[in-house]
C-alpha cells in the first residue's frame, strides 16, 4: 500500500503526529539528561514504572496507572533526595533502579503478581496508541515546548553552571527538579512510543548529535528537534514503507542520523586543523 | 579595630565588623574584622581550608554569619533582600570555574552575568546588554573569541571569560578565588597584568584569595593571612587609615 494511503486511517495519522511532536520536542530534554550527567535516569524511571504496575496488579488495577504514578513520584523525589544525601543525581538513579526493582521482585513473589504482565509495559508500539494518549503527548509536548521558550537564559544558566545560577538568583533547584519531572513524564510517554528499551532513540541520540555540533543551547535544541522529528517521524514512515517494527525503525533512523552528524563533525575538525596549519 | 575613612575613596566597600561564622557546629572564622575601600585592593592569604574562601561566601551573603555585622557600599546587610541587594554589586570569579558539557557561545557565557540585573524572568538580553557583553570581552582581550563555543577554550581564556562575566554586571566590587588556578606560569603572568590593568582602568574594590604570596603582592595594597580562624594583617597598610 502507498504511503499516501496508510495516512488516510486515524490510527497512522495520530501516529505520525505522535511521532513528531514527541520527537521534537523529549529530545529537548535528551539535553538536560546528557548535561546534568543523568543518563541513568532512564532506567532508575523504568524499573520504578515496573515497581508502580506490580503494586497496581497486586491492587486489582491497571498497571500503566500505577506506573505513571511511580514515574512521577521517582521524577518529584530524586533531584530533592541528591541534594538532601549530596549525592549527584546520577547516583541517586542507581540506588531507585536497584532498590525498585527489588521491591517490584518481592511484590511478584509474595503477592503472587503476574510478572510477565508488568513486564508488558516495557513494549510499546506507537501504532498501539490510544486517542488519549496522542493528546496526552501534544500536551506535554507542548509544555516542555513552552518551558523551554520561556525560561531559556534560566535553563542555560542551570545547565551551565549550577553554582553560578544560585549566585545570581536563579532558583537553580527548583529549575532542575521541573526539568527532571518533564523528564520523567516524556520517559514514560517515549516507553508507550518506542518501547523501554529504545527510549533513547527518541531523547538521547538527537540530543547527543545536536551538542556535537551546536556551539550555543540555541542551536542544539533547534538542532536536537530536528533530529528528534527526523528519527520518530522518518522512523515511522520507514516502518510503513518497507513493513518494519515501528520502534526499531525510529531506533535505526536515529542510530543513522548520529552517524551522519558525528561524520560531519568529524571531517570540519580535520578541515579545520589543516586550515590551522 | 576598625577606623572610619577620611576620604571619599577610601568610603568602605566591604566592612566587616567582629564576624563569627562556619558550617554547621564547625567555626571557621572567629571575631573577623575587615575593612576594604572602594579603590583598595586587598589580598587574603592562608593555607588550604584555612576559610580563605569562606570569608568570600560571607561578603557575598551565601554564608550567614553566627554573630557581627556586615555593610556593602555603607549598607547593613541583614536580610535575604538585602543579601541579593549586595550581590547586585559585587563580581565573583569562582575558583576552579571550567566549562561543563553545554555548548554555549563565549557571548552567551558573559550575558548570563547579567541575569537579575538587567534582564530576568521572561524578558530577553538587550542591545545595551550585548554591547556590555562585548565592552568586557575586548576589555579581558577575548572579544574575538565571542561566537566561540566555550568548550574550546584554554584554560587561561576560560578564567578571561570567568571575568568578564564577573565585571559585565557592573559591579563596585570584585572578589576572585584563586584566580591563576590551574594555569602554566605564563598564562599566570599574562592574567595578573589583566588584573591590574583592570584594576586602575575601572577603579574597583578587589578582593583576591591566593595561596602565592608573590602574586599577592603584584594585585594587592596590602595583605591579611587567615590562621588559626583569625584574620592578622600580613603586610602593608591602608592609604585610608
Amino acid at each position: 500500500m502507498p504511503l499516501i494511503e496508510y495516512l488516510r486511517y486515524p490510527i497512522f495519522q495520530r501516529a505520525l503526529v505522535a511521532s513528531i511532536v514527541a520527537g521534537g520536542t523529549f529530545s529537548l530534554l535528551g539535553t538536560v539528561v546528557v548535561t546534568l550527567n543523568l543518563t541513568t535516569i532512564r532506567f532508575a524511571l523504568m524499573h520504578m514504572a515496573l515497581l508502580g504496575a506490580a503494586c497496581s496488579l497486586a491492587l486489582n488495577q491497571q498497571p500503566v496507572v500505577g506506573a505513571v504514578v511511580a514515574i512521577v513520584v521517582g521524577s518529584l523525589l530524586l533531584g530533592p533526595l541528591s541534594d538532601r544525601m549530596k549525592m549527584d543525581a546520577g547516583l541517586t538513579s542507581a540506588l531507585f533502579m536497584t532498590g525498585s526493582i527489588a521491591a517490584a521482585f518481592i511484590l511478584f513473589y509474595r503477592a503472587r503478581v503476574p510478572a510477565m504482565e508488568a513486564f508488558g509495559l516495557f513494549t510499546g508500539s506507537i501504532l498501539a496508541m490510544t486517542e488519549t494518549e496522542t493528546w496526552v503527548i501534544l500536551i506535554v509536548g507542548a509544555v516542555v515546548l513552552a518551558v523551554f521558550v520561556a525560561l531559556y537564559r534560566e535553563i542555560q544558566l542551570v545547565l551551565y553552571d549550577r553554582e553560578l545560577a544560585k549566585l545570581l538568583g536563579v532558583p537553580a533547584e527548583a529549575v532542575r527538579n521541573g526539568l527532571l519531572v518533564l523528564t520523567g513524564l516524556a520517559i514514560g510517554l517515549a516507553m508507550r512510543i518506542v518501547g523501554a528499551l529504545l527510549v533513547d532513540a527518541v531523547m538521547l541520540l538527537p540530543a547527543l548529535g545536536a551538542m556535537m555540533i551546536g556551539k550555543s543551547l540555541a542551536q542544539v535544541l533547534v538542532v536536537c528537534s530536528v533530529l528528534g522529528i527526523l528519527s520518530a517521524s522518518g522512523g515511522l514512515l520507514l516502518s510503513m514503507a518497507v513493513d518494519l517494527p515501528s520502534g526499531a525503525s525510529m531506533t535505526v533512523v536515529a542510530v543513522m542520523a548520529l552517524v551522519v552528524v558525528a561524520t560531519i563533525k568529524s571531517i570540519l575538525v580535520q578541515r579545520r586543523g589543516v586550515r590551522d596549519e | 579595630m576598625v577606623k572610619s575613612p577620611s576620604k571619599p575613596e577610601c568610603a568602605p566597600a566591604i566592612l566587616l565588623r567582629d564576624v563569627t561564622a562556619g558550617y554547621g557546629h564547625q567555626l571557621v572564622l572567629d571575631s573577623v574584622s575587615l575593612v576594604v575601600g572602594r579603590r583598595e585592593s586587598v589580598a587574603i592569604l592562608g593555607e588550604n581550608g584555612a576559610g580563605k574562601t569562606t570569608l568570600l561566601r560571607l561578603i557575598l551573603g551565601l554564608v550567614q554569619p553566627w554573630s557581627g555585622s556586615i555593610e556593602i557600599e555603607g549598607k547593613a546587610v541583614e536580610s535575604e533582600a538585602d543579601r541579593r541587594r549586595a550581590r547586585q554589586r559585587i563580581g565573583y570569579v569562582m575558583q576552579g570555574s571550567v566549562p561543563g558539557k553545554l555548548p554555549i557561545s563565549v557571548e552567551d557565557a558573559v550575558l548570563l552575568g547579567r541575569w537579575g540585573k538587567a534582564f530576568s524572568y521572561l524578558t530577553r538580553p538587550s542591545k545595551q546588554d550585548r554591547a556590555a557583553a562585548t565592552r568586557m570581552l575586548e576589555l579581558v582581550g577575548i572579544e574575538d573569541l565571542k561566537r566561540r563555543d566555550c568548550r574550546e577554550l584554554s584554560g587561561g581564556q576560560v578564567q578571561r571569560l570567568n571575568i568578564a562575566r564577573a565585571l559585565v554586571r557592573e559591579p563596585g566590587i570584585l572578589l576572585l578565588d584563586e584566580p591563576t588556578t590551574h594555569l602554566d606560569r605564563n598564562a599566570q603572568a599574562a592574567l595578573v597584568d589583566l588584573l591590574r590593568s583592570i584594576r586602575q582602568t575601572l577603579g574597583l574594590a578587589m578582593v583576591v584569595v591566593s595561596h602565592d604570596e608573590d602574586q599577592a603582592r603584584s594585585l594587592a595594597d596590602r595583605a591579611y593571612r587567615i590562621s588559626d580562624l583569625a584574620l592578622t594583617l600580613d603586610w602593608g597598610e591602608s592609604a585610608c587609615r
